[in-house]
């Protein structure tokens, strides 16, 4: 009935027997007479097959550790390479981050400012906006046409260049890459209406070039957005996709 | 099997404490940050121009294309620094950065008083050491104390068209970013 049970104790009853057997084989060499069936020779024939408890801890230290580095290290890294994660506020298609790049901003932020050495607007001088998306949704393509309809947000000044998607400014045919408020034409009502091509067009009009995804950067220079009057309810231009080709 | 998982689930814990201290640490271990890059355009404790902003050849990330720079590094373990500088008919910005690259400090044209740069950055000890001996015309300056002794200022000067640009391009060359003996 031992035999067949599988439980520790019995095998190492058995265990023990074969101990005290192979001590008492006759003929077999005899180490004084003190050898008796010790728990050394138990433990080696009971736990043989199986890893020490020793082992299994170290295994899964190793295993922990191994989970806990790459899990870790590897989080951050995304998180902080991915860009700006908290203190966004929405407009329409355009985000900014009040925060980003002053000794307010949350960790990821600050993180994400010191790798890339990005020189963000002071509070005095103006806030950037960001748009990478148009009103439906998509990604903003180099090969597509997009109109930005409509109004900025009170300021002295404002300028609009093109980015791909880590900030650097995109090659243009143009002799030019950057669009700004004393160049523009506008309606009666105030509203402008610029066309973001890679070729010439009439009226207001900002070159791209490149083959990645473009962001769009929107400065808004001197503007009393930044000293706290509220960001809800302000008025930024559509971004209308055109013609592809 | 219960006992390597509950080992997975300590190391995911564990994974959350790296993950914390690895963000936190990135400012103190990043070698291409602001105060280095602002380093390369020439001596500290004086205002260098930037070359213009263009594509594939930016001075530093996210500098606006219609804008002409100027940067000044220092650090006030020396004594105070006191910025100058006479922008004329345009909009200019300034802006000051502490060593990981955040903007402490920032005004414009329209919000610098009497249209100019006239400022002054000391520390704390410095500003006692100063109250005893005012210089003349402390009435007309910005004071700014701050507990950054490493520090940048950045001028920002619109270019409203390619013909004014050597205007605004001679007045940052002649900001003044200077040392005071205290």
């Amino acid at each position: 009935m031992a035999l067949v049970d599988t439980s520790v104790k019995p095998i190492r009853r058995i265990a023990g027997v074969f101990a005290s057997a192979r001590c008492l084989r006759p003929g077999g060499r005899k180490r004084g007479d003190a050898r008796a069936p010790s728990p050394r020779d138990d433990w080696r024939i009971d736990q043989l097959p199986k890893k020490s408890p020793s082992q299994y801890f170290l295994l899964n230290l190793f295993l922990a550790v191994v989970v806990a580095l790459v899990f870790g290290i590897g989080s951050a890294y995304l998180a902080v390479d991915r860009g700006r994660l908290f203190g966004e506020v929405r407009l329409g298609q355009w985000t900014t981050y009040p925060t980003a790049g002053t000794p307010d901003a949350d960790p990821y932020s600050a993180a994400t400012t010191a790798r890339t050495g990005q020189i963000p607007l002071g509070k005095g001088e103006g806030m950037a906006f960001f748009a990478d998306r148009d009103n439906a949704g998509n990604r903003l393509e180099p090969n597509c046409d997009y109109r930005l309809v409509g109004q900025t947000p009170p300021g002295h000044l404002w300028t609009l260049t093109a980015t791909d998607a880590h900030g650097h400014l995109l090659q243009t045919d143009a002799e030019r890459d950057v669009l700004d408020s004393r160049d523009i034409v506008r309606r009666d009502n105030g509203d402008f209406d610029i066309t973001v091509a890679k070729n010439a067009r009439p009226g207001n009009w900002l070159p791209i070039g490149g083959n990645q995804p473009l962001t769009l950067v929107l400065k808004l220079y001197d503007t009393p957005l930044t000293t706290g009057s509220g960001l809800a309810e302000i008025a930024m231009p559509e971004i209308i996709k055109g013609t592809c080709r | 099997m219960i006992r390597t998982i509950l080992w997975l689930i300590g190391g995911l814990m564990l994974g959350g404490i790296i993950h914390i201290i690895a963000v936190i640490l990135v400012p103190y271990f990043t070698t291409e940050d602001a105060w280095a890059r602002v380093a390369r355009f020439g001596p500290d404790a004086q205002f260098n121009v930037l070359p213009e902003v263009k594509p594939g050849a930016e001075p530093l990330p996210m500098l606006d294309p219609a804008m002409a720079h100027a940067v000044c590094r220092f650090s006030l373990d020396d004594g105070p620094i006191r910025l100058n500088a006479t922008i004329p008919y345009t909009f200019w910005s300034f802006s000051l950065f502490n060593e990981r690259g955040e903007t402490t400090y920032s005004f414009n044209d329209r919000t610098s008083g009497e249209g100019k740069l006239a400022m002054l950055a000391l520390t704390s000890s410095q500003l006692s050491m100063l109250r005893e001996n005012p210089p003349d015309d402390l009435e007309s300056l910005i004071v700014i104390e701050t507990e950054d002794n490493h520090a940048f200022a950045l001028l920002r000067a619109f270019i409203p068209d390619k013909r004014r640009e050597k205007d605004i391009d001679a007045a940052l060359a002649k900001a003044k970013c200077t040392l005071l003996k205290i």
